[in-house]
């Protein structure tokens, strides 16, 4: 299917059921409202592209969101029920998975071993058996094609080329099946062809239920694959809709391209 | 001289057991404790303590000293672990000073400064294992048992969510790992085999004193980790061998001045350590380092 069939310009995502909300959201730095009031609703389902200028905030949302950062205002429920205080392993464990722009692979491990760490939830070690072994082996197999890794297996991820970094950050994410993927500036630096594997394994996903929210700063991306777009300026939320309405926007495009 | 080698046996099993287990900790958890002679001291003297007091039943002593030596890694580790690599080694460094007062001034437990004196040979199942060349194959079992289970371990979902630690704090809690609780779980299972291990030595030396478990001993374990090759399972053992066998070694040069013996070795270590940190960061066993 394509994306273009939920894309109807009156379509608002009212009937998909809310994964998350964040209610009056804000954070602080010296006196700089980084992250400043933001509410809005993540749905089920949903491909959120959260764009907006450098030091907007946005990086900073996905870190309130996920307990890296403690927020000064605000609170956010998580499938109707409030969550205060979370850290971030416990964000994960709710189904929370994010990247992050700088990676953070676990460099000295091999591609496999990255990957087996985010699928396994418990650290306690554990007796596997052979059909355990042999399911847990086709996941990942899996995985590795559906991001073109599989003859990297067994590579140490600080040998890996870029994009192949890339697809690990967000081979990762798939292992840790969460219901909602944060991901962070997923496409910067990609070619054509790995941008065309990554959309089309985002839309894979989402197809599955997953809940999407991306920091992007490519349109073409944007535009191919949100439902929805988020504007960030300055900490502060100025839209929250779907693309058509926030793409035509003369306001949010002069301040998008610097025409202040 | 077949004692002389069962001797350099135990020690170098002793110390093996010692590397290792700070190993894991430096090599795979990214903790880098100089506090390690610590839990080496208070396992030998819980160990001697009993065996003095009580039984010398290697049963009882020895995981007496691991229940002792573990909990004593949690004070470490409770306050600390929540900050970063440079500030744990200065507290460690901190526990290892004070740790050496306490060795000398609570002489209920330890004797003072002059120590526990006739602690009784290791008993297992009633028998008295007390000659080196007996003792050597006590130690070298505990051994192959240390590096069974560090290496179950390492190679366990334990070890890949402290390798993701080490390699990525953030994201491997990002990715639901509990960070501090993992931290102190490994320095927990580190510190219970060093404190094992001192056990034994305690009752193998049947004298231990605060000379054992200061700061140089500390260093010492580090060193053959690091010469070894940190985060490598052989490293700890060849690092162990290394620096046991160099000072014999050396007093068989004949043309060296034996009355000079000591300064020369120190020039050795510390020139060898030098070099091989320059040509060879990951240690002897090590990758070469990046």
């Amino acid at each position: 299917m394509t994306m273009t069939e939920t894309h109807t310009p009156e379509n608002t995502h009212e009937d998909k059921e809310v994964l998350m909300e964040l209610a009056g959201l804000g954070r602080s730095f010296g006196g700089v409202k980084a992250v400043d009031d933001v509410s809005m609703k993540l749905r089920a389902g949903i491909v959120t592209t959260l764009v907006g200028p450098n030091g907007a905030g946005k990086t900073t949302l996905f870190n309130l969101i996920t307990g890296q950062l403690a927020r000064d205002t605000g609170h956010i429920t998580w499938l109707g029920r409030r969550i205060d205080r979370i850290r971030p392993h416990e964000a994960a464990r709710l189904g929370m998975v994010r990247s992050f722009q700088d990676l953070r692979l676990f460099e000295k491990m091999t591609v496999e071993e990255n990957i087996m760490t985010t699928f396994e939830r418990s650290s306690l070690p554990r007796i596997t058996t052979p059909a355990k072994r042999a399911e847990r082996r086709a996941f990942i197999d899996r995985i590795l094609e559906r991001c073109a890794l599989t003859d990297k297996r067994d590579t140490r991820a600080s040998d890996l080329a870029y994009a192949e970094r890339k697809f690990l950050s967000l081979a990762r994410i798939i292992a840790a099946q969460g219901r909602l993927w944060l991901l962070d500036e997923p496409a910067s630096g990609l070619d054509p062809q790995s941008y065309n594997r990554l959309l089309g394994i985002i839309r894979e996903e989402v197809q599955t239920g997953v809940t999407v929210c991306i920091i992007e700063h490519n349109l073409d991306i944007v535009v191919g694959i949100s439902d929805r777009i988020a504007f960030l300026d300055r900490g502060k939320l100025l839209a929250d809709d779907t693309p058509q309405v926030v793409l035509n926007d003369p306001k949010l495009a002069s301040i998008y391209f610097g025409e202040r | 001289m077949e004692n002389y080698l069962a001797n350099l046996g135990v020690l170098i099993c002793v110390y093996s057991i010692l590397a290792i287990t700070l190993n894991f900790i430096m090599g795979y958890a990214g903790i880098f404790s100089l506090a390690h002679a610590v839990f080496f001291g208070f396992g030998a003297y819980t160990g001697g303590f009993i065996a003095l007091n009580y039984t010398s039943s290697i049963f009882v002593t020895l995981p007496a000293a691991m229940i002792v030596a573990a909990v004593l890694s949690l004070l470490l580790a409770i306050p600390t672990l929540r900050v970063r690599g440079e500030y744990f080694v200065a507290a460690s460094l901190g526990l290892q000073i004070l740790a050496v007062t306490l060795f000398s001034e609570w002489k209920w437990f330890t004797g003072g400064i002059g120590g526990l004196v006739g602690i009784p040979p290791v008993s297992i199942f009633g028998t008295e294992i007390f000659r080196p060349t007996s003792f050597v194959i006590v130690t070298l079992v505990a051994l192959v048992v240390t590096i069974a289970i560090f290496h179950l371990l390492v190679h366990s979902n334990f070890g890949r969510s402290l390798r993701a630690i080490r390699d990525s704090e953030s994201a491997a809690a990002a990715f639901g790992k509990n960070v501090p609780v993992i931290k102190t779980v490994s320095l927990a299972i580190s510190a219970a085999l060093a404190g094992m291990v001192g056990a034994l030595y305690a009752s193998y030396l049947a004298f231990i004193n605060v000379e054992s478990f200061m700061l140089d001993t500390s260093v010492l374990i580090m060193a053959m980790v690091i010469i070894g090759g940190t985060g490598t399972q052989l490293g700890p053992i060849v690092g162990a061998i290394v620096l046991l066998s160099l000072p014999s070694a050396i007093t068989y040069l004949n043309f060296l001045p034996q009355s000079e013996i000591g300064a020369i070795q120190q020039i050795i270590y510390g020139a060898g350590m030098a070099l091989l940190m320059l040509f060879r960061p990951g240690g002897i066993v090590g990758s070469g380092g990046k």
